[in-house]
């Protein structure tokens, strides 16, 4: 049976970009959110348990 | 006799609206839109209209010898038909696409937008932490509680091995 397909002769923007926008897109955002979450100085405050060593308060 | 009227009427549904819409241009003329139009979807497979109106010479002759026995139709003129009475088949109109790239990209896109805004703000907007949080202050802090016993059953002082002086492993 001969099948005419007539969308595939004309790729629309999305078969075009689609991969280098979705590609693009997820890096940008991955990088940038782990440099907020690691480079800009935020305190994060997170528990102290097994990460911070005590040390001796008292003044003598 | 009103009822005898009423059932012939039904029983004579055999005009297209295509032909309606001919007959009664002579009374007024219609505006295309408010018009039935012809549509490509799952739900409405059999839509009112053709989806080609003005046929080229080559397809009014085609409709002609429609008219006649349908063995007599070859391949391509059976496909011919069926184009001119609808746009794109089945297959065609339930197609998936790659829109979902475009979308989900544009979205990270603008989310990450939102972490160069928060950059922004913690450079010109927050003020300096107090010195509560300074590494020294926190170690110190930590002692402080773990010698008060701060949450000693589920808590801080629980995750705290006092015999051998270090985290819990």
């Amino acid at each position: 049976m001969a099948r005419q397909s007539h969308q595939k002769c004309t790729p629309d923007f999305h078969d075009k970009y689609g991969n280098a926008v979705l590609a693009s897109g997820a890096t940008f955002c991955i990088a940038v959110w782990t440099s907020v979450a690691t480079q800009i100085k935020i305190e994060w405050n997170l528990s102290p348990v097994s990460r911070v060593t005590p040390k001796e308060w008292r003044d003598q | 006799m009103l009822a005898t009227r009423v059932f012939s009427l039904v029983g004579k549904r055999a005009i297209s609206t295509s032909v309606c819409v001919r007959a009664h241009e002579s009374v007024v003329k219609s505006e295309d839109f408010s018009l039935s139009a012809y549509v490509d979807r799952r739900d409405h497979p059999l839509p009112e209209v053709a989806h080609v109106k003005h046929l080229s010479a080559s397809q009014k002759a085609l409709k002609e010898k429609e008219k006649a026995s349908w063995s007599s139709l070859s391949m391509d003129e059976k496909v011919e038909l069926y184009r001119i009475k609808f746009k794109e088949s089945f297959a065609e109109m339930n197609r998936g696409s790659n829109e979902w790239k475009t979308v989900v990209g544009g979205a990270m896109f603008f989310i990450g937008f939102t972490a160069l805004i928060i950059m922004w703000q913690k450079r010109h907007v927050y003020g300096p932490l107090p010195q509560s949080f300074d590494k020294e202050w926190v170690a110190k802090q930590t002692k402080r509680m773990l010698d008060m016993k701060v949450n000693p059953i589920q808590g801080l002082a629980s995750k705290w091995d006092y015999e051998k002086n270090e985290w819990k492993k």
